[in-house]
């Protein structure tokens, strides 16, 4: 269950140290130009990014396998269609499955990116404390409060929601056992018995979270917190030169990723 | 009614916590008779919910045996554990659920394949014997309750599935002191009914009051079990583990008297020393 | 300023429902402890939001927490700064990711530069012996850390005033223990505290009693004062501790033991004096 939320990994490491806006900025921009020109070569590129990444991080690997291993059935699948359903010449047939180049080419495009995509992103999260993510996208969102949306507010929202995950799923977990106790089944009998064998279990939690809500709310309150006001922060984002050289460095590789894949 | 025997043998559970491995419970055996009533004491941590959950089957053991009635959980035994083991959990008015509060106590019933007729005289008897007499609260939302009410109602829901074996999880916790005198008179009334009874809590004085007998559980490893004995070490053996000694048993320490039968209740000190 | 709490004929009534506090008039100076009493539906925990600011009084002749007009929404939003109060339930007074996330939230709201705050985060870690909790996610505390958590986020915005909505009733032992440790350390600095609690032994910490029935005062006095009473005892159905029960049955059986002890000190020191 763990997995549900992204994980983050402290460590002393140059990703950690760094600015959370410019690394969201960072792996929004690659993430974008990963899908521009189909060329290895531009894919070996990002890759190669990743992985540096990887190596500065001092994240153990296992994290990021952690990270891939639910994205890996998709790979294999993506993998098969493009290979089985591609354009181009077969140069092997057995029975109905043809393959051709362009095909394998295709499916390696495609399955690379999903990889580098997830590192990316993985990235992200490991080296990077939930609060610092969320304060980040709402100062990368400050535009947006033009439109009347309340990012300060929401900031806050995803960091309590997040605080709250571990402790509802334990409460969830809790509440199932006690139903079960009474001899409720939650694993036999089709979709629709086993969505009204969820009721004892769904309708306790919500209850219970909209009490928990009210609660919360008037213990925010009683510690001063009035919606609208901006808020200091504990760990305030501070950018500095770091910063500077991550996104020339992304720039970089964007910029040689685009012509290496133009011009071979 | 006929109390179901319980009987552990070397369990032991560990659980994943992060990137930790967790020792909850080492080498437990214990022997819980048809009928007993029990008080498993211990600090925070030292695995008594976990015990619970092993000993109504919701948990299988890493290691060792869980036997119940001579049936072990591992083939028959969880029928049995269905059937006869009912589990109160800690806040158990957090399981309610239903629209009304008979139709949330008929829930355990009904899975259980009753029919109608038993479903209903199950009902009535359970809330009656928690005190929300069905006249009064069978078509009330549960909700609507008091704080101490929903508890009840929550036992009354286990009650009612007439288990052999009665296990609760600190069923005392947040309850106002007049729902706490409420909770112990019922809990007296279960003694006189049979079921065995298993009371894990960290209120040594209602252990005191309502258990004839008591586990401590100290680190996930069993202390001690048996009959309290206050005569041959067992207010070292509390205080060795950090719990609190029963207050009327320490007031009979103070006062000099032999620990042999200490007083349970109140009362009983008062007459004693009348 | 030495009168930090200053009501007069105050009501109180959820919209569509009855009054739950009619008429309350209440003085409170600083430095005192106080102790508020009375079953459930008296009106107790109504009374603490107010005086925390967090409700608005229906109506009142005055109604004055360290200065501010409670009845307006400046007054009220003063009153929350002054005045802090401690809820029941641990787990849902804890905001921040983790406890050091948590203890700044309050300064926090209050935009103290990042220096600061870090400063008065040490300082609560200090006081209230968190150090080995600092990065700790609430998931992975007891309810006796949580609440001693809450209880520094609580005070992290320097107070005049404490009130305490039945703390302890949802800890074992050992956190009961260590939050009232906590409550009476704070008074002998300084802080005046109002404790709501349905225990006796927790009421009996405080110098003075006010004990609600119905949403009216009836009882304000020293705490030993109420302890005599059984008949008050009973219909305000608060919690007799052991030994104050096992001295009624005594006194029942004849045996006269003047106050009724509270603790056990007082019970074993009591029937000894009457042995003698």
């Amino acid at each position: 269950m763990r997995a549900a939320v992204a994980q983050y990994y402290p460590a002393a490491s140059w990703l950690h140290a760094l600015d959370a806006r410019a690394k969201i900025v960072a792996v929004g921009v690659l993430s974008v130009a990963l899908f521009t020109r189909d060329a290895f070569i531009s894919l070996a590129f990002y890759s190669g990014a990743a992985t540096i990444g990887l190596i500065v991080s001092r994240v153990p690997a296992r994290w990021f396998w952690r990270a891939l291993k639910p994205v890996l059935w998709l790979v294999a699948l993506t993998f098969l269609v493009q290979i089985l359903f591609a354009p181009g010449e077969a140069f092997f047939r057995f029975g109905p499955i043809r393959l051709s180049w362009r095909g394998l080419e295709l499916a390696g495009y495609l399955s690379l990116r999903l990889i580098v995509l997830v590192l990316f992103g993985s990235l992200l999260t490991l080296t990077t404390s939930p609060v610092a993510l969320t304060d980040g996208l709402a100062w990368l969102g400050r535009p947006l409060r033009r439109l009347r949306v309340p990012t300060e507010e929401l900031a806050l929202m995803v960091t309590i929601a997040l605080r709250f995950i571990p402790t509802l799923l334990a409460e969830l977990e809790t509440i199932m056992r006690a139903q079960r106790a009474r001899g409720a089944d939650f694993s036999h009998g089709g979709p629709l018995r086993r969505a009204r064998a969820l009721v004892p279990v769904l309708v306790p939690l919500f209850v219970l979270s909209f009490r928990r809500a009210d609660d919360l709310a008037l213990a925010m309150e009683a510690r001063c917190y009035v919606p609208g006001v901006q808020r200091s922060r504990l760990h305030p984002l501070r950018a500095s030169w770091r910063d500077g050289v991550l996104l020339v460095a992304v720039a970089g590789i964007v910029v040689m990723a685009v012509a290496a894949g133009t011009l071979w | 009614m006929t109390g179901l025997g319980m009987v552990c043998e070397h369990l032991s559970f560990a659980y994943q916590a992060g990137e930790q491995r967790v020792l909850a419970l080492r080498d437990i055996s214990l022997s819980l008779a048809p009928g007993s009533s029990t008080a498993l004491l211990g600090p925070a941590g030292s695995g008594k919910s976990t015990l619970l959950l092993i000993l109504r089957g919701l948990l299988d053991p890493d290691e060792g045996e869980v036997r119940l009635g001579g049936v072990g959980m591992a083939d028959r035994g969880y029928a049995e554990a269905q059937r006869s083991v009912g589990l109160v959990f800690q806040q158990a008015e957090r399981q309610l659920f239903a629209a009304t509060c008979e139709e949330d106590v008929a829930f355990g019933p009904r899975q259980l394949g009753w029919p109608p007729q038993q479903v209903q005289e199950a009902v009535a008897e359970a809330m009656e014997r928690v005190g929300l007499s069905p006249a009064l609260f069978a078509r009330r939302h549960p909700y609507a309750l008091s704080g101490g009410e929903q508890r009840r109602l929550a036992l009354a829901g286990v009650l009612a599935m007439r288990p052999r074996a009665l296990l609760l999880d600190e069923p005392f916790v947040g309850l106002d002191p007049a729902a706490r005198r409420d909770l112990s008179a019922i809990l007296r009334g279960l003694a006189t009914s049979g079921e065995t009874v298993v009371l894990a809590t960290h209120e040594v004085d209602r252990a005191w009051e309502l258990c004839e007998q008591r586990v401590v559980l100290a680190g996930g490893g069993l202390a001690a079990s048996g009959a309290w004995d206050f005569a041959a070490g067992g207010v070292e053996l509390l205080e060795s583990h950090g719990l609190q000694v029963p207050t009327l048993v320490e007031l009979w320490r103070r006062l000099g008297r032999p620990l042999a039968h200490p007083p349970r209740t109140a009362t009983a000190a008062a007459e004693a020393l009348a | 300023m030495s009168t930090l709490i200053d009501i007069r004929e105050l009501r109180f009534a959820y919209p569509g429902n009855q009054a739950a506090l009619s008429g309350i008039s209440l003085n409170v100076q600083r430095g005192e402890s106080v102790a508020i009493v009375g079953a459930n539906g008296s009106g107790k925990s109504t009374l603490a939001r107010i005086l925390g600011g967090l409700e608005r009084p229906t109506a009142a002749a005055r109604a004055l927490v360290c200065g501010a007009d409670l009845t307006t929404l400046e007054g009220r939003l003063s009153a929350r700064r002054e005045a802090g109060i401690l809820f029941q339930d641990p787990e849902n007074q804890f905001v921040g990711a983790d406890v050091e996330e948590d203890l700044a939230f309050g300064p926090e709201n209050l935009g103290w530069p990042a220096e600061r705050i870090r400063e008065r985060v040490e300082e609560l870690i200090c006081a209230f012996r968190l150090e080995d909790l600092r990065e700790r996610e609430p998931h992975m505390l007891s309810g006796g850390q949580k609440q001693r958590v809450a209880l520094a986020g609580v005070l992290a915005v320097p107070r005049t005033l404490l009130v305490l909505d039945e703390p302890t009733s949802m800890l074992d032992a050992a956190g009961k223990h260590d939050v009232l440790a906590a409550v009476r350390r704070l008074h002998a600095e300084g802080l005046t505290v109002i404790l709501v609690t349905q225990e006796m032994e927790e009421a009996a910490i405080a110098a003075r009693v006010i004990a609600l029935d119905a949403g009216t005062v009836a009882f304000d006095g020293p705490a030993a004062t109420l302890f005599t009473d059984q008949e008050a005892l009973a219909r305000l159905s608060l919690g007799l501790p052991l030994p104050a029960a096992v001295a009624a049955e005594v006194e029942r059986r004849g045996r006269r033991l003047g106050t009724l002890p509270l603790d056990l000190e007082g019970l074993v020191t009591a029937l000894r004096e009457v042995v003698s």
